[in-house]
């Protein structure tokens, strides 16, 4: 006997319960696989000033005015050796902790730190970022004048000082070196002096342990302190050229190979805006060369710095065979304006190609299918074709980007080719390490240059993918930019002079050699290679690779043994540590934290993990807790204004919210509640 | 047959399902909708938007309770409908609209729900006020709405400030005032007014019974109450600062409850004029 059917009634309580449980298992799994990197405004930041600081509980009373800023670099080729002086006097009446923020060079790897109180000198030693910070707090409980040197961005330093006693005169030595890339043949160096504000946003700020900057003086204020710079230039062939766009020189010895440069006194202040210098040296040449420095001490490591001026970049018709792969996001979330955006974006740059450069095009999403099984020539025709396919393509599917990479890295290309791969997506993918990965993995095959398209794109694929890859990242976020953007790139990559770049040693037993791998070389720009050597010098350095007119092979040979600058320890330690840094960025986390904190304390560098530490052990301030902090203010950079740091212009805002809830809710109880009882009764 | 019905185990299930509480059935269809609450939570923890809509739930809840043991057993399947097309529409919202516009979707379909419950006579839209004042909108509304409200009441003032003789001009969302600057800036615009207003206005609609008809015909007096009451506010305070070197904080604030006090007596004034007439 069959059972009897019940009715099925999907509104019936049991059917609008089923309907809940069934829309709720939905959700769940929509949400499972719903891409984090999906545009989602939770993540908007709060519209915010940037903050003000305020000087002191009792201006006037508690200070402690910078009183002079000297500078002194010495360059030796292409190494910087910057040496900065600051003095600061406790003019108040009580001790005193205080915190200045300062910058520096974005190059700089700081490896010195000299804090002296009168006849007391303390020389600060490099320690792990925690350690050191528990030492300075223990330091200045005690009473102990100390100094904390802290790493807030890579460019932005922060210096606490503690119990500085009234009258106490303070001299803060700070000691960098960097190298100097030169671009087009002119070589620069930049000090910065002051510290812009910045906007820093609450999720900025968690990451990177809270505001930077610190306070501020009022727009056209200049300060009081003294500013002095110079200059000195070594360099093995004549200076030609030099100048400053940032201020006034006084220059000694041009047309030598050794150059004095000052500043020129004027009324203008000069610690307000960076510290610009350009040169060139004769012959318009970049200066190649193979430095060694030999470890002093036995098993000290060898250090080399190679600076290879690639060719010139030639006419048009010289430059290498150029290939492009376009590789096109169409899947769903690039359909409408995104995907209409990208085809204006390729129309332009296939477009201005010439007819001897070569390109295909990959329209990816759950698949990926090519324009032609192997690039095809840039021709009036192809580039038509090209177009019309990119005009019938419409988006919708998944966005499987690694297989659609993969695929492109297996293109095959003949070596004198210099390809491009131009990746145009909104970035809504979740596997950002795994490009990465893949596009370092393949640097010598191509330079990655990414485009991100929309309104809300997922811009840590895209800058990601530029920096592995070496190239840039664009973003688009408005069809009109797109011409725009597309010329922009087309300038970057019209003239590759360098391609297939490799370094090799010959009779030489080289390691931990930076960079791993060698992008191409893109035009005015020199190919540097840092690293360490075993042995006795004996070998040569030779880079290879092809230019426009074909094979390209420089020989270095080093011209001393082992009497380079010792800087190099530094500048190969800084580039290192840059590299670990970019790839924790690119993986979140502190992935690289160990190796990095290990390289800072070896190599006696300020670094993200590590901390310069001085303390005196005479204990000077014997009441601690009534030392007051106070924020050292900063001149504004030139042409900023009070707005950049919260105007003090009066307004007229509404009273707060949870007062002004306590009234409403006030007046609504008396303008219900009597009728209510009205009605009761 | 009835009773191999009433033996029948998914029988039992379905009696045990019926005798549930009408809130429990609401419970679990917000439950359906916890994407957009965590959302809403995250939100409002993340600090970028004012825990005002705390203060709109819980007098939702209060009158929600207030009024369970008058619930339906039986929905009415018209909205029953209409609850379920907007959790469909609120679920899709996720993938194609921002989330705030995906949430306020979802607290319809709520507020949907609820109504298939609610006895007859009952007013609705109150309720679903109170649902969307829930949300995290302040933010949004100060985004999209803050600057037209801060030119709008900047100009009136103007204009109200020269009528009294003193010598203002705007700029944008500036005024000069006696050769004095004084901005009307995001937290001037009046937002947290119109927040409070329409907060008000849905209170004394929900407990003192106003009909819809009656509520929607009275909501534009409520914005045109909130239009004035920033401008006197916004005026005054701007002479004052025209005027002085520096007013206070506590000026601030006082002359802004004062305002706010007035505005929201003239709401409850408005809506239980409508709880009148429909009485």
């Amino acid at each position: 006997m069959s059972r009897p059917l019940i009715p099925y009634q999907p509104l019936s309580r049991t059917g609008r319960v089923l309907w809940c449980m069934a829309l709720a298992l939905f959700s769940a799994l929509l949400m499972l696989f719903w891409s984090p990197a999906h545009a989602d405004d939770s993540e908007a930041l709060k519209p915010e000033s940037p903050y003000f600081a305020v000087n002191s509980h009792e201006p006037g009373t508690d200070r402690l005015p910078l009183k002079s800023t000297t500078v002194d670099v010495k360059i030796a080729g292409v190494i910087a050796d910057v040496t900065v002086t600051q003095h600061y006097r406790n003019e108040g009446q009580r001790p005193i902790e205080a915190r200045y923020v300062f910058p520096g060079s974005t190059q700089a790897a700081v490896y010195a730190m000299k804090v002296t109180l009168g006849d007391r000198v303390l020389t600060a030693r490099i320690k792990e970022k925690e350690a050191a910070r528990i030492e300075y707090q223990a330091a200045k409980r005690e009473g102990k004048t100390s100094a904390l040197l802290e790493q807030r961005r890579p460019n932005v330093f922060e210096m606490n000082v503690a119990n500085i006693l009234p009258g106490d005169d303070v001299a803060v030595e700070l000691r960098y070196t960097e190298l100097l890339r030169p671009t087009d043949a002119q070589y620069g160096f930049v000090f910065p002096t002051v510290v812009g504000p910045r906007y820093n946003s609450p999720a900025a700020a968690a990451g990177n342990g809270g505001a930077i900057g610190g306070a501020y003086l009022k727009q056209g204020v200049a300060s009081n302190a003294s500013f002095a710079l110079r200059v000195s230039l070594d360099t093995p062939l004549v200076v030609k050229e030099i100048a400053s766009p940032s201020h006034e020189l006084v220059i000694d010895g041009l047309g030598s190979t050794h150059v004095a440069v000052s500043l020129k006194p004027t009324e203008k202040p000069a610690n307000n805006r960076d510290f610009i210098l350009n040169y060139r040296l004769a012959g318009d040449r970049i200066e190649s060369g193979l430095v060694l420095y030999r470890g002093e001490g036995e098993g000290d490591e060898n250090f080399f710095l190679a600076m290879v001026e690639p060719p010139k970049a030639v006419a048009s018709r010289q430059i290498n065979p150029r290939d492009y792969i376009f590789v096109v996001d169409i899947s769903g979330s690039m359909h409408g304006y995104p995907l209409d955006t990208a085809k204006v974006l390729l129309r332009n740059l296939i477009g201005s190609l010439r007819p001897s450069d070569t390109f295909n095009v990959m329209l990816f999403s759950g698949s990926s299918r090519m324009l032609a099984p192997a690039s095809v020539p840039a021709t009036r025709a192809n580039i038509d074709q090209a177009i019309r396919t990119i005009h019938e393509m419409g988006g919708g599917g998944s966005t499987e980007i690694v297989p659609a990479l993969k695929r492109v890295a297996a293109l095959p290309k003949a070596e004198e080719v210099s390809r491009s791969v131009i990746f145009v997506t909104d970035g809504y993918v979740s596997v950002e390490a795994e490009v990465f990965r893949l596009i370092r993995q393949n640097l010598n095959q191509f330079n990655v240059f990414s485009f991100g398209i929309g309104t809300s794109v997922n811009r840590h694929l895209i800058e990601g993918m530029a920096r592995a890859g070496q190239g840039e990242a664009f973003i688009v976020t408005k069809p009109e930019q797109a011409a725009a953007q597309a010329e922009r790139l087309r300038r970057i990559i019209e003239a590759p002079v360098l391609t297939q770049v490799k370094a090799s040693f010959e009779g030489l037993d080289t390691y931990d050699v930076e960079p791993l791998q060698l992008p191409d070389v893109l035009g005015g720009r020199p190919v540097v290679v840092m690293g360490k050597w075993r042995g006795a010098w004996a070998g040569r350095f030779v880079i290879e690779g092809r230019a426009a007119d074909g094979p390209y092979r420089q020989v270095l040979t080093a011209q001393q043994d082992g009497k380079g600058p010792s800087a190099l320890r530094q500048l190969w330690a800084r580039q290192r540590i840059a590299a670990l840094s970019d790839q924790e960025a690119l993986e979140g986390g502190n992935t690289q934290k160990a190796q990095i904190t290990e390289l800072g304390l070896t190599y006696s560098l300020l670094t993200q993990y590590t901390s310069f530490i001085a303390v005196d052990q005479r204990v000077r301030n014997p009441d601690p807790s009534q030392t007051q902090k106070v924020d050292q203010p900063s001149p504004l950079p030139e042409g900023v204004s009070d707005q950049a740091i919260g105007a003090e212009v009066p307004s007229t805002p509404e009273p707060g919210a949870i007062a002004a809830l306590l009234v409403v809710l006030g007046v609504v109880v008396a303008g219900v509640w009597p009728s209510r009882r009205r009605r009761k009764e | 047959m009835a009773t191999a019905i009433a033996l029948h185990p998914l029988a039992r299930w379905q009696t045990r399902f019926e005798s549930v509480s009408p809130l429990a059935w609401l419970g679990l269809h917000a439950a359906a909708l916890w994407p957009h609450w965590r959302w809403a939570g995250a939100r409002l923890a993340d600090g970028s938007d004012d825990p005002l809509g705390l203060a709109a739930l819980a007098a939702l809840l209060v009158w929600v309770v207030r009024r369970e043991p008058l619930l339906r057993g039986a929905p009415r399947q018209g909205w029953v409908y209409a609850a379920a097309a907007l959790t469909a529409l609120a679920t899709l919202a996720l993938f194609h609209l921002p989330p705030l516009l995906g949430a306020v979707l979802a607290v319809l379909s709520l507020a949907t729900a609820l109504r298939s419950v609610m006895p007859s006579g009952q007013p609705w839209l109150p309720v679903a006020g109170l649902a969307v004042l829930a949300l995290p909108v302040v933010s949004s509304l100060q985004f999209y709405a803050g600057y037209p409200l801060r030119v709008v009441t900047a100009e009136i003032s103007t204009w109200l400030l020269q009528l009294a003789g003193l010598a203002a001009e705007r700029s944008g969302t500036t005024m000069w005032v006696q050769g004095r600057q004084v901005i009307v800036d995001a937290p001037c615009s009046g937002v947290q007014m119109v927040w409070m207003a329409y907060f008000c206005a849905c209170v004394v609609a929900a407990f003192s019974g106003v009909r819809d008809r009656a509520m929607l015909a009275r909501l534009p007096a409520v914005g045109a109450l909130v239009l004035v009451g920033n401008v006197v506010r916004n005026s005054v305070l701007v002479a004052l600062e025209a005027q002085q070197s520096q007013v206070s904080d506590a000026v601030h604030q006082g002359v802004g409850l004062v305002v706010l006090v007035a505005v929201c007596a003239g709401v409850v004034g408005v809506m239980r004029g409508g709880r009148d007439a429909q009485a």
